[in-house]
């Protein structure tokens, strides 16, 4: 219908304007997305035309019974429509909206990815398709097309051109016996001695020697096959056999819920100020949209930490700022309580993504991190170190815990000083478990 | 998709409606009006979305700017606040469009305003200027089947298509709507001299080598092209850039790398779009007029002529609320204010006309010796017109002028519903009288405004000198016909631009608290500037004349003799969205297939004037500079024109700034 072309093409062009998802992510403003839908502003939407400076062209207004007076401000002036619907806002965002599959999908695609959930708790036990066979059934469960099939292969096996028969049956000097032999081994009919015996009989006198010779039998008759007599004389003449009849009932499919928990740590101690802070919005949320996009079921842990640790609200999580030190470790363990009483390993896909500047206390990550990295089951670990100018002197933890799992499948680590690191950040962090597949 | 139920539902909606849609053509008629017959639509909700979104018809050519326009209505809520009131299109028979889930009171509202639409759009000139009977409704679908058999044409691209009418919709306001509609005859064309052209023409001839350098030397095609006089066209600046693209325009051709015909696809879908760009054109010019207009009829048949039933009544008074209460410049509110301005205006200049006839009345002691009061109290409706109903019939008279002869007899005979339709009895001249509109409440004191100006004015252009012995005899001569007679006058010949010109005046200003604002410099946000009916005015016609717009017309077709095309923006000291203007010139590059310049005129304003303003807290003043910018089809160029090569453009006198003198820095 006209409107739901004209809808789609509106997206079309929303998603031609607007930027993609590299940019996006580094650079865009994320203030219309929510958890669970990705709006990306489209930059220009309408068509451009010959227009006045907006500025320059002042405007008039209606005072509501009381006019302001020359020099009082007046509010911003509407956006006047060409159409001038009266009342109107004018210059919304205009935005690009996609749900988190969309995006996981588009992030593949730009960045090259391709994750495979893992399915992992059994939810049910489903009946699948009707492809498994038994000798019993009910009526309404027979297959009949085999049935058919069957029989068909015991019509052609059976089944011989009983008109060419006959016309053996009338060469000269042919009886019963010569037909039926030449029959069975010279043409691989399957006839029966007593068939060829009556149909002989049936032939009247005057014919039994109609032909001269086979040659000229064979010239001046016409070979029907199988095919063509079953297509005219109709299915009625399909034998169908009891020992033929095969019913189907359904298999039993074991369909797994591909479950994921993320837990989101961050650092929210005195140095994470709002530039790190900023860095690390932009790493964990295109992470979790992706893998809210790739699972069917997605649940999220938001800890923030400084000495000690907390769970937190989405909204609070990336804009928290405590005043104290630093200790990881705080983190770790209350993630290893929460995923232990909530979230068994057996059920549900985990991903463990921390973020800091890598300031630790000491040993804090080489005595407990590090460890409880080992131990925590994951799908993946990760740390994001968001340090926009570099490396700092105390700040090793990102180092540590990249030089202990190097060889390891399932622990990821990045460095993000900008923007421009984050995009290729994310692709690490989640290609890493690819490569462990 | 609709089920059963609801095709039911609007069934039962339509019949319900029908008596109410009789009689509101029945009552338009009677009040004056002159207008198509209106086929009235119920339709549900999600329908009236969609019709607003396709202009107020079923098929369109497919674009996405219609999805865009029901996606914002969507998103932004609804329409007016709740429920979409009215739509109707300019069509004979007109099509308008019900929603089935309104009340009866916002119904009928619907219904009569659409009336009046449908009488504006059957007697204003400017809608004649495209055809007597538009048609609309069958040219509209052809144009979308047109265009779609074009999309689905295997051998064109369909992201071309869509393309191409992106193009020509950035231009769709710069045609010349002041003109009447005239296809653009292809067969007229001006042949243009292009020695690319020439050159292929001559390879096509097969003609030897040889031969060619003797006849058609270099010398020879120089001389062609050297002719100054056949160089640039048009002769005036052309503000109809679409005809002119359709008529000389070309395609750039990337792998060719050069401009080439345009294909026939191309020059169909121009001349579609160009037309409907000016069939729509009226309708933007007359927004203002026609929606005061019909919501002028509307209040009258709903309140006045109890149309609404009393409880019914309380729904509509919330409706027109929302509709007028409408923050920033309403073109409803402005519309209905102006019409009501015009014929209480039009109504005192002939009372007062009638006053000054009167022995001892001068406009000098006009305001000492008129009892204002006694004045009201004769002019006063009588109780004939102002209450039919509680007339004994055998005491009316069917030969008074303010009565329905037929309808008295009819009523006699007991075939009337004069209880719920007084109106009937009455005829055109007995409906005006019953709604006088200096007699009613919000107008009371209106005659008595009248300034001395006016009326020195009045009396010096008065012809008739008779005199009348009395007021009572004056009055009793008044036509109370005069100011629906003007109105319909006028809603014939005037457009937003030159209503407003002429009927404008500080009176209305005043009564109605117009202002102007700026944006200042000094405090990066808008001000108030001025009361002023010449100010306000100057503001609103910037914003009516051109649809709002620039003008911007085509200079010249052979540009620096090379073909390019040169439009000038007639700069009349407010300055073009120049971001806007390049991303437009983009596509005007795709429409003329060789490079285009335009021309203007911008503001600088020094940095350290800006400066000293801020601190003295007033507004600096710019340099107007003339700009030249060029694009050809890959980038853009500037260049900086001494003000004697814009001196031309700059042609009116009028300085649409209202800030005052004594601000600038």
């Amino acid at each position: 219908m006209g409107l739901r072309d004209d809808l789609e093409r509106y997206r079309e062009v929303g998603e031609n304007r607007r930027q993609d998802l590299a940019e996006f992510i580094q650079y865009g403003d994320m203030g219309g997305s929510q958890q669970g839908s990705v709006r990306i502003p489209i930059k220009i939407v309408d068509l451009p035309e010959f227009e006045y400076d907006q500025r320059d062209m002042g405007g008039v207004g209606q005072g509501d019974g009381d006019t302001p007076q020359p020099g009082e401000p007046v509010g911003e002036p509407e956006d006047g429509d060409e159409d001038g619907d009266p009342g109107e806002e004018g210059g919304e965002h205009e935005y690009y909206e996609m749900d988190p599959e969309e995006f996981a999908e588009e992030l593949d695609e730009e960045l090259g990815l391709d994750l495979d959930p893992k399915g992992k708790q059994v939810i049910e036990e489903k009946e699948g398709d009707f492809t498994d066979i038994t000798r019993t059934g009910p009526t309404s469960t027979l297959d009949f097309e085999r049935l058919f099939k069957q029989g068909l292969k015991r019509k052609l096996a059976m089944d011989f051109d009983r008109e060419y028969v006959r016309e053996a049956l009338k060469i000269d000097g042919w009886g019963p016996e010569t037909v039926f032999e030449w029959a069975r081994t010279d043409e691989n009919l399957p006839v029966s001695r007593p068939w060829v015996e009556e149909a002989y009989a049936e032939i009247p006198d005057g014919e039994r020697t109609a032909w001269e010779s086979l040659e000229e039998m064979e010239e001046s008759t016409d070979r029907v096959d199988t095919a063509q007599r079953i297509r005219r004389e109709g299915v009625d003449q399909i034998p169908f056999r009891r020992e033929d009849e095969r019913f189907r009932y359904p298999e039993v499919v074991e369909e797994r819920e591909k479950n994921v928990v993320v837990v989101n740590i961050r650092d929210v101690s005195g140095s994470m100020r709002q530039k790190k802070r900023e860095l690390v919005e932009r790493t964990f949320t295109p992470l979790d949209w992706y893998l809210q996009g790739k699972y069917d079921n997605a649940e999220f842990v938001y800890i923030a930490h400084d000495a000690e640790a907390w769970e937190v609200e989405r909204e609070d999580f990336f804009g928290i700022r405590s005043g104290g030190g630093t200790r990881i470790s705080s983190a770790y363990d209350l993630a290893a309580a929460v995923l232990e009483e909530e979230y068994p390993w057996s059920e549900w896909n985990r991903y463990v993504f921390a973020a800091g500047d890598s300031e630790n206390s000491s040993n804090d990550t080489e005595d407990q991190v590090i460890p409880m990295m080992e131990e925590i089951p994951a799908n993946l670990h990760a740390y994001v170190e968001t340090q926009p100018s570099g490396n700092a002197i105390n700040a090793t933890h990102a180092e540590e815990v990249e030089r202990h799992f190097r060889n390891s499948g399932n622990v990821a680590v990045a460095y993000v000083s900008g923007p421009e690191d984050v995009t290729t950040a994310i692709y690490d962090i989640l290609s890493t478990e690819e490569e462990a597949d | 998709m609709r089920d059963r139920q609801s095709d039911i539902e609007m069934q039962r909606e339509a019949e319900r409606l029908e008596e109410a849609t009789d009689e509101a053509a029945n009552l338009a008629g009677k009040l004056g009006l002159d207008q198509f017959p209106v086929n009235y639509w119920v339709v549900d909700y999600d329908d009236m979305n969609e019709l607003i979104a396709y202009g107020g018809f079923q098929t369109r050519y497919p674009h996405w700017r219609w999805g865009m326009q029901y996606d914002r209505q969507q998103k932004q809520g609804q329409f007016l606040g709740g429920k979409a009131f009215e739509i109707v299109n300019n069509d004979n028979p007109a099509h308008a469009f019900l929603q089935v889930s309104n009340s009866l009171a916002d119904q009928k509202a619907v219904i009569t305003h659409v009336e009046a639409h449908s009488d504006f759009f059957a007697n204003n000139q400017w809608f004649g200027l495209f055809a007597e009977n538009p048609d609309a409704t069958a040219m509209l679908a052809r144009h979308a089947d047109t265009i779609r058999e074009y999309m689905q044409d295997p051998e064109i691209e369909r992201a071309a298509v869509e393309k191409w009418i992106d193009h020509i919709l950035c231009l769709e306001d710069n045609i010349d709507q002041h003109q009447p509609y005239e296809p653009v005859d292809a067969h007229q064309e001006v042949s243009e001299f292009d020695p690319e052209d020439i050159d292929d023409q001559l390879a096509d001839l097969s003609v030897s080598e040889e031969v060619r350098q003797q006849v058609f030397d270099d010398e020879w095609l120089e001389s062609q092209a050297d002719d100054d006089e056949v160089a640039s066209f048009p002769a005036e600046p052309e503000p109809d850039i679409l005809a002119f693209l359709r008529k000389h325009g070309r395609q750039y051709d990337d792998e060719a790398g050069k401009a080439v015909e345009m294909e026939e696809w191309q020059r169909e879908i121009l001349e579609v779009l160009r037309a409907e760009a000016y069939y729509f054109a009226p309708q933007k010019m007359t927004k203002v007029m026609n929606e005061g207009w019909a919501s002028y009829w509307e209040s009258l048949m709903m309140a006045d002529e109890n149309f609404a039933s009393a409880d019914e009544f309380l729904t509509y008074a919330d409706h027109m609320s929302q509709v007028l209460g409408s923050p920033g410049l309403n073109p409803y509110k402005l519309g209905l204010e102006l019409w009501q301005y015009v014929e209480n205006t039009t109504n005192r200049r002939h009372v007062v006309e009638h006053l000054l006839r009167v022995d001892g009345i001068t406009w000098r002691n006009f305001h000492d010796t008129v009892d204002f009061d006694l004045v009201q109290e004769v002019l006063e409706p009588a109780d004939l017109v102002a209450a039919p109903t509680e007339q004994e019939l055998s005491t009316v008279d069917p030969e008074d002028p303010r009565v329905d002869a037929d309808a008295l007899a009819a009523a006699q005979a007991g075939e009337l519903d004069l209880e719920t339709y007084p109106w009937k009895l009455l005829s055109y001249e007995g409906l005006a009288e019953r709604h006088y509109s200096l007699t009613k409440a919000q107008s009371r004191g209106f005659l008595s405004r009248v300034g001395q100006e006016e009326l020195e004015r009045v009396s010096r252009y008065m012809f008739e000198r008779d005199r009348y012995d009395s007021v009572e005899e004056a009055l009793a001569a008044v036509d109370y016909t005069v100011g629906w007679d003007r109105m319909r006058e006028v809603r014939e010949s005037h457009n937003d631009v030159t209503f407003i010109d002429e009927f404008l005046s500080q009176e209305f200003v005043d009564e109605h608290d117009y202002f102007t604002y700026e944006y200042m410099h000094a405090s990066d946000d808008y001000r108030a500037t001025s009361t002023d009916a010449a100010d306000v005015k100057k503001k609103m016609m910037l914003q009516f004349t051109n649809f709002g717009k620039p003008t911007i017309a085509v200079a010249d077709g052979n540009y620096d003799n090379r073909n390019e095309l040169l439009l000038e923006h007639q700069y009349n000291g407010v300055a073009l969205d120049i971001g806007q203007a390049q991303d437009t010139l983009e596509r005007v590059f795709e429409l003329w297939g060789r490079p285009v310049n335009l021309r203007t005129v911008v503001k600088r304003y020094d940095e350290h004037d800006v400066e000293v303003a801020r601190r003295r807290d007033s507004e600096p003043t710019p340099e107007e500079k003339g700009l030249e910018i060029r694009y050809d089809g890959m980038d853009f160029s500037e260049e900086e024109l001494d003000l004697e090569a814009v001196e031309h453009l700059a042609a009116t006198d009028v300085d649409y700034d209202t800030k005052p003198e004594e601000w600038l820095a």
